[in-house]
């Protein structure tokens, strides 16, 4: 808080000194405060960064400080009245505020592990949410963006999966609303955020209880600031591309040769030979050629990727103003953006408006409101260029060619025929009043409420999708709505005791309520398709479902913050929380922590080492819960489903009702029967060990942070397969414990200062994973049902192993000589197939193996950034080492030119064969080690007031993902998922921006 | 300020009041145990759930065809089908194959449901008649000992539930022994055959059904007895059951007016005929349904992967061409026996064209790679596009309790007139008479296997016979390895219930 004293000092004045204050880039900075060291005299800099303030006799020196801002001291020499002051940025001032959950802390005075981002840091790039720019940027923050799908989000973890069923999402917090998991906190401009800080230990994150085991991800979104106002205009154009050539059929004589091949091979008769099959006419080689002497040369060779990619133009408008008086401050602003996908007819646009308000009532109240709007509106989907490309994208009559009548492939009919929307429409307020009621002693209460609504709009035409002509037309609306309402109040008491002691106490109570209501309207079979979904009605077939959710959250919280000497600094944080999603047993439960500080630097013996500006060793311990289950797990819930009774051609469905809860996997061997009650049902807790240290060297200059951790997670929350002969498949139990055990390093150099600065941020984090027990003994389970490509699920959880390994067979190169049988299936082995090794250790299968660990050993982010002159540059890298990756896309076009052939007896790939079936071996798996090269940023910014009225203007040149080093394939990106599969998600493209930013 | 204060205190108190009721879960939309099974019409919606779990794709629509019948002479499974099918077809069953959790799963499903129906309808007392209430309870105890008839055969001795699970306490019952399964099953349908009656109703099965099931398990153990199939030593008497066989059997044939014989074949798997005289149960399923489970995907599985015309002008818009029929039931027929002559198609027609008149013609040869002849038993004339068959999977039908009861009869007048019948109506003559007792009951069971081929019971038949050796292996050539006669317990139920074998 600043506070503004006039300039109207009744003392003699004998000096006026005036000048402008700016930072490094030169942008003006108004609202620095002035003073005079040793006096009370202070003023503060105008909206133009401008002050004037009078020397009292015999004084010097001015002190300029202001928040973010190292604070700068200057002697006025004599006969020097006009100034020009610049600031530097306190990347890592002691004094910078963090916030920690029901309150701040300085960061020279925390006890647990938080690392900290600043908004400025953040836009850099064009992203629909704020989660893909945090990438990189904090230690132990593993950020994994798999689609470059407009509108799509990243997975995040905080130091390694601690949750096997239940959500491993840390907990966002936006000004203080526990908003829900991080993943597409699309609702946030990242414009409008101030700072971004992410808990981690337990200390930082048990105030937040029975959701804090995953981390915590605090949003604050930018707040007014006292001076004068701002206008501020930032402009993003941003064109994307492939990142790279994909590997797709270019010649159709090579296509059809494989492909008659693949058939021979396969005991399929060959297609490509000048016949009619299935009613498409397929060229023999020779016409493809232009060989054969009745035919012409075959005309068509369809450049696919040419057709369904793009390379599109999206844009990002922020308009913002904001500032404030002594009473008032506000900002307000209000964003337009518009990605548009690599992919044809796919888009995603995005209103975003946000208002802070803040008024001083009284000296000792304050009211204060945040208001959140956003709506997105996202079309399309996802194509795939990997079609024949020996036949034509359209029939001479201009309708969709189709290879064949069950062929629904067309990637151009899908585009430009099948309706794919979802709207969305967010709200986040919060109103809140501060009440000094005594000194040191604040209550304040806010009451949140989010609203959240989506409609999803879905039409499959007849002829267009295999969907839509399994019910001749599939239409579908989803409807989703959520409510969610958080009362809060907390006392904080903040006091020295004498010199020595100084207590900041926590304490309050929190209650939410959050309800969700779902409806689905689905028709099928339509007359025509021609009015999509605007008329279920109409359908031959509906299916309406609907649902609601309901859980409560009842909190007391209380955090007690001690130091001593502020060089002994104790943290004591608990919260009591009752779910409603936990069984009748266990409703309510129990988080303390606490955590210890040694400031070393301040101890009288190290007065002397001035080159150490920081050292503080941390640890920390204390107990964490994960509640994110789905509601009504605990109870014994019945299911429905309908028999048919009736005559042929009638709908004539009896619902029949009972237990078990029916839950349709929709694919073959994977319905869940559950709904078995588990009274005892409760949260997962974690229990976490953090021991640190900061160090700062040279005025902070160069400063490094190191954390050790293990976090040990037990009663995790998962569905554990029951005995099949009690007609259930799986009941909700708290087993198993899973550990997490990790080095952090963050470090920062301002390697030049002057004229020339450089800057340069790393942080790496080594995270190992082990799932300690799981079922007990020696018990597999797998992660997921089966993999079509495969027959078999992948990933499982091995006690003793990682989360997610990879289980299959041996890969022992390709038979060469025919004999024996594949011991997989136990068909016959013939030349060219994938010779397997079976009779594996594990009884999965006919006896598999660990083939692969998709965790990563290590993920880093590197930053530099240079300033010169009215020029800065910043670049950002980032990176994992050490994982797997299990390529599902390894049999390539390219890949198949390189078959085994008679001719050609190699042991990387097998022969083409249309009819074999794969299994999951190390064949498929690569190695996911990647860096990046994820932001190149140059910039120019013009001198302040160089054009009147403008205090600031930037001219910037941005690229984003510009080059990635990895050891796959070239036609995908090896940031895949965390279970390390590739399933060819939504290609991420390489963008290249211009940007400006203006400011009044 | 006081107003402030008084605002301030107004807004704390909104948060401090807090009390477990609050945490207390009222699902919205789920009916539960309490509020339910109060009304005829919640008892007949408990009903109907135990009855929907028969036609689900992981039970008689898919996995239970797919299961009985590729370790037999009827389909193989076609090229680039899955390992655990082609495991199956060569009779290499391990604990792990995935075809066989779901074949265990399912039945146990449909026996929790029975349960809860058993538990909990006779407690209803009002607006509900004894004659609904016994229909009711009848039809749970007749599908309770179908799906134990079903795991007994399939694996042997299994854990025996006759109560409803609604606690995790309850869900790791030991094995009971085939004797005890086999006791509770015909105890079961001996029960319920007194409880219903004989009205028709599609899906449902009535006392007739149960009169034919128990007529199936009594000729089971008689057989199985009399040939020394392992498993079944405990059996007192041969004879015996023959004699039980046939009084049930003879109940169905000779004791009711609802079923009988349908004088035409390809009627009896025409949709529009589901109401039959043959058709006793059926696991009922219509197109109209919204998933698989309420429709069947079935015939697709027999079909091949094109486009085409059946020879009756019906359009098949593309199968899976999953089974491929085998040379050994195709050429074991007569080539006169109208159940190859209509029922197995071997001729196509406009290949390709999608539902029009324009395609080729393609003649289906049984050594073909790809393509073979295949069962036209699974069908549905009313099917134009997408996957959505109507095709009901029969459980039992009027001829093969005709069968049954030919071969408890032995070579006796009725037992030849039951078999001549049938035989009658595929277009082929009279059994030779004076067949010894031997070779007349292996005459029935050859004749089961043309007429009930593809619908799930060669299996049963050849181990209840003994004969999966000397059949499967010396007469097809197929190969066997591993217990012919049992399949292993899924490797699952091993895993997750260690009172298993307690």
């Amino acid at each position: 808080m600043l506070f503004l004293f006039g300039a109207d000092t009744a003392l003699a004045q004998q000096k006026v000194v005036t000048g402008v204050v700016a930072d490094k880039q030169g942008i003006s900075l108004p609202g620095v405060v002035v003073s005079v060291a040793g006096t009370s005299v202070r003023t503060a800099t105008d909206s133009k960064g401008k002050f004037s303030i009078s020397l009292p006799l015999g004084q010097n020196t001015l002190v300029f400080s202001f928040i973010g801002m190292q604070t700068l001291t200057v002697k006025v020499e004599p006969g020097k009245n006009d100034l020009q002051i610049t600031l530097e940025n306190a990347s890592r001032d002691l004094n910078e505020v963090v916030v920690v959950g029901y309150g701040t802390a300085k960061k020279g005075d925390l006890t647990g592990s938080v690392g900290s981002i600043k908004g400025s840091d953040l836009i850099k790039t064009p992203a629909s949410s704020v989660d893909q720019l945090l990438e990189g940027k904090v230690a132990g923050m593993q950020v994994i963006t798999s689609s470059g799908q407009p509108g799509a989000g990243a997975q995040i973890t905080i130091r390694g999966q601690g949750s096997i069923n239940a959500d491993g999402n840390p907990l966002v917090v936006v000004d203080g609303i526990e908003y829900g998991d991080a993943g597409n906190l699309k609702q946030i401009n990242p414009d409008d955020i101030e700072s971004i800080d992410v808990l981690k230990d337990a200390s930082s994150t048990a105030i937040y209880g029975s959701r804090g085991a995953n981390g915590v991800i605090m949003v604050t979104t930018k707040r007014g600031k006292v001076g004068q106002s701002h206008i501020n205009f930032s402009s993003l154009t941003t064109l994307s591309t492939l990142q790279n050539k994909l590997d797709v059929w270019h010649d159709p004589v090579q296509e059809a040769t494989i492909e008659n091949q693949a058939n021979i091979n396969g005991g399929v008769v060959p297609l490509f030979t000048g016949q009619t099959y299935g009613g498409t006419y397929y060229p023999s080689l020779d016409e493809l050629r232009g060989l054969d002497p009745n035919k012409p040369k075959w005309p068509y060779n369809t450049d696919w990727a040419d057709l369904v990619y793009r390379k599109p133009i999206s844009q990002n408008y922020t308009l913002s103003a904001d500032g404030g008086d002594e009473k008032t401050r506000y900002a307000v602003s209000l964003n337009y953006y518009n990605e548009q996908g690599l992919n044809i007819e796919n888009g995603y646009h995005k209103y975003t408006g946000h208002i802070n308000l803040e008024h001083k009532l009284k000296p000792n109240v304050t009211l204060g409101t945040n208001v959140i709007i956003t709506q997105t509106y996202d079309y399309g989907q996802e194509l795939s260029a990997s079609r024949s490309i020996i036949f034509p994208a359209y029939n001479p009559d201009g309708t969709y060619f189709h290879i064949g009548a069950n062929d629904f492939g067309n990637p151009l009919q899908t585009a430009y025929t099948v309706l794919n929307t979802s709207k969305t429409l967010d709200l986040l307020s919060t109103a809140y009043v501060s009440w000094d009621i005594i000194k040191g002693l604040n209550l304040r209460a806010q009451i949140s409420y989010t609203f959240g609504n989506a409609v999803n709009d879905n039409y499959q035409p007849r002829d267009a999708t295999n969907t839509g002509n399994l019910f001749q037309g599939y239409g579908d609306i989803n409807n989703y709505n959520n409510n969610h309402v958080i009362d809060e109040t907390y006392l904080t008491y903040d006091r020295d005791f004498g010199k020595k002691h100084h207590i900041n106490v926590v304490a309050g109570f929190t209650n939410e309520t959050n309800i969700t209501r779902t409806s689905d309207l689905q028709g099928h079979g339509f007359v025509n398709d021609v009015l999509n979904d605007q008329n279920l009605a109409s359908a031959t077939t509906q299916f309406i479902s609907n649902g609601e959710t309901k859980t409560v959250l009842e909190s007391g919280i209380a955090r007690v913050n001690y130091s001593f000497l502020n060089r002994y600094l104790f943290t004591f944080t608990s919260r009591l929380d009752g779910s409603s999603v936990f069984g009748e047993n266990n409703k309510f439960a129990f988080f303390p922590s606490g955590a210890i500080g040694w400031k070393v630097n301040d101890e009288p013996f190290m007065k002397n080492i001035t080159q150490i500006s920081e050292l503080k060793v941390r640890a920390s311990y204390g107990v964490t819960g994960n509640q994110g289950i789905q509601p009504y797990q605990s109870l014994s819930t019945l299911g429905s489903y309908k028999y048919y009774t009736g005559t042929p051609g009638s709908t004539s469905f009896q619902t029949g009702y009972g237990p078990p809860y029916y839950n349709d996997g929709s694919n073959v061997n994977s319905k869940v029967f559950d709904g078995l009650e588990n009274k005892s049902l409760k949260w997962e807790t974690t229990s976490q060990l953090d021991i640190g240290f900061d160090l700062g060297l040279l005025d902070q200059r160069f400063t490094l942070t190191a954390d050790y951790y293990y976090k040990h997670t037990t009663n995790l929350l998962r569905a554990e397969q029951i005995a099949l002969s009690s007609g259930f498949s799986l009941i909700e139990v708290n087993d198993g414990t899973i550990d997490n055990k990790g080095l952090e390093l963050a470090g920062n150099a301002r390697i030049l200062q002057g004229k020339v600065t450089w800057n340069v941020g790393a942080n790496i984090a080594f995270n190992r994973n082990k799932v300690i027990s799981i079922g007990g003994g020696e018990n597999i389970e797998s992660n997921g049902a089966d993999i079509e490509s495969i027959r078999a699920p992948l990933n499982y959880y091995i006690n003793g192993q990682p989360a997610n390994i990879f289980l299959g067979y041996k890969f022992d190169g390709i038979v060469q000589k025919a004999g024996g049988t594949n011991p997989v299936d136990g068909t016959p082995a013939t030349v060219g197939d994938i010779k397997y090794i079976a009779g594996g250790p594990l009884p999965v299968g006919q006896g598999e193996y660990i083939i692969g660990n998709p965790n990563p050993k290590g993920y880093y982010g590197f930053n530099t950034s240079v300033k010169y002159g009215q020029f800065d540059l910043y670049v950002q890298l980032n990176g994992v080492y050490g994982n797997d990756i299990f390529n599902f896309a390894k049999f390539t076009p390219s890949a198949q030119l390189q078959a085994w052939t008679p001719d050609n007896p190699t042991n990387a790939y097998p022969s083409v064969n249309s009819t074999r079936v794969y299994y999951a071996s190390n064949w498929y798996v690569e190695s996911g080690s990647y860096l990046r090269i994820q932001n190149v940023n140059l910039g120019y910014t013009l001198k302040p007031n160089l054009i009147k009225g403008v205090s600031n203007l930037r001219v910037y040149f941005s690229g984003t993902n510009l080059y990635t080093f990895d050891k796959v394939g070239p036609s995908f990106d090896p940031e895949v998922g965390s279970n390390g599969q590739n399933n060819s998600a939504y290609l991420k493209p390489r963008q290249y921006s211009l940007g400006v930013t203006i400011s009044f | 300020m006081k107003k402030f204060q008084y605002i301030f205190i107004l807004l704390a108190m909104t948060v401090v009041v807090s009390c477990k009721k609050e945490l207390e879960e009222k699902p919205y939309g789920f009916l539960s145990t309490t509020n339910f099974y109060k009304t005829e019409a919640d008892a007949n919606a408990a009903l109907i759930y135990a009855y929907s779990i028969l036609p689900d794709l992981d039970y008689y629509s898919r996995n239970f065809i797919v299961l009985t019948e590729l370790p037999t002479e009827d389909v193989a499974s076609a090229a680039g089908k899955s390992a655990d099918e082609q495991l199956l077809d060569n009779n290499t069953v391990t604990a792990t194959n995935g075809v066989l959790a779901p074949a265990y799963q399912f039945p146990y499903v449909g026996i929790n449901r029975a349960n809860l129906v058993i538990k909990y309808v006779p407690a209803i007392t009002t607006g509900i008649t004894d004659s609904a209430k016994n229909e009711i309870l009848g039809e749970a105890y007749t599908l309770r000992a179908l799906h134990y008839f079903n795991l007994v055969r399939l694996f042997g001795g299994v854990p025996l539930h006759l109560d409803p699970v609604d606690d995790i306490s309850q869900t790791n019952l030991p094995k009971s022994t085939m004797q005890v399964v086999y006791g509770q099953i015909i105890s079961d349908l001996t029960k319920a055959a007194g409880m219903m009656d004989e009205n028709v109703r599609l899906g449902r099965v009535n006392k007739v059904g149960a009169w034919g099931l128990l007529s199936k398990v009594y000729l089971t153990l008689a057989s199985a007895k009399a040939t020394g199939s392992p498993g079944y030593d405990w059996v007192t008497s041969a004879d015996d059951m023959y004699a039980n066989a046939k009084q049930y059997a003879g109940l169905v044939v000779n004791s009711q007016t609802v079923y009988g014989l349908d004088p035409s074949l390809t009627n009896i798997y025409d949709v529009n005929s589901k109401f039959g005289p043959e058709h006793i149960f059926d696991a009922s399923v219509d197109r109209s349904g919204a998933d698989e489970g309420q429709y069947s995907k079935l015939p697709l599985f027999f079909y091949p992967n094109l486009n085409f015309r059946l020879p009756d002008g019906v359009f098949v818009p593309g199968g899976f061409n999953e089974f491929l029929t085998e040379p050994g039931i195709y050429n074991s027929f007569d080539p006169n026996d109208k159940r190859k002559t209509q029922l197995i198609i071997s001729t196509i027609h406009d290949v390709g064209d999608n539902g029009g008149n324009a395609g080729t013609t393609m003649v289906l040869s049984i050594t073909d790679a790809q393509y073979r002849p295949f069962s036209n038993k699974f069908n549905d004339s009313g099917w134009t596009a997408g996957q959505q068959t109507s095709a009901n999977t029969p459980i039992l039908r009027f001829s093969d309790v005709l069968l049954i009861y030919a071969e408890a009869c032995g070579p006796t007048n009725d037992g030849y007139a039951a078999v001549n019948r049938i035989r009658a109506r595929a277009g082929l003559g009279n059994l030779p008479p004076s067949l010894s007792v031997t070779d007349f009951r292996n005459a029935v069971i050859q004749e089961r296997s043309w007429e009930l081929c593809f619908e799930g019971n060669r299996l049963f038949d050849l181990r209840r016979s003994h004969q999966m050796e000397s059949v499967l292996e010396n007469v097809y050539g197929k190969t066997i390895t591993g217990d012919p006669y049992y399949f292993p317990i899924p490797q699952a139920e091993v895993n997750q219930n260690p009172n298993l074998n307690k």
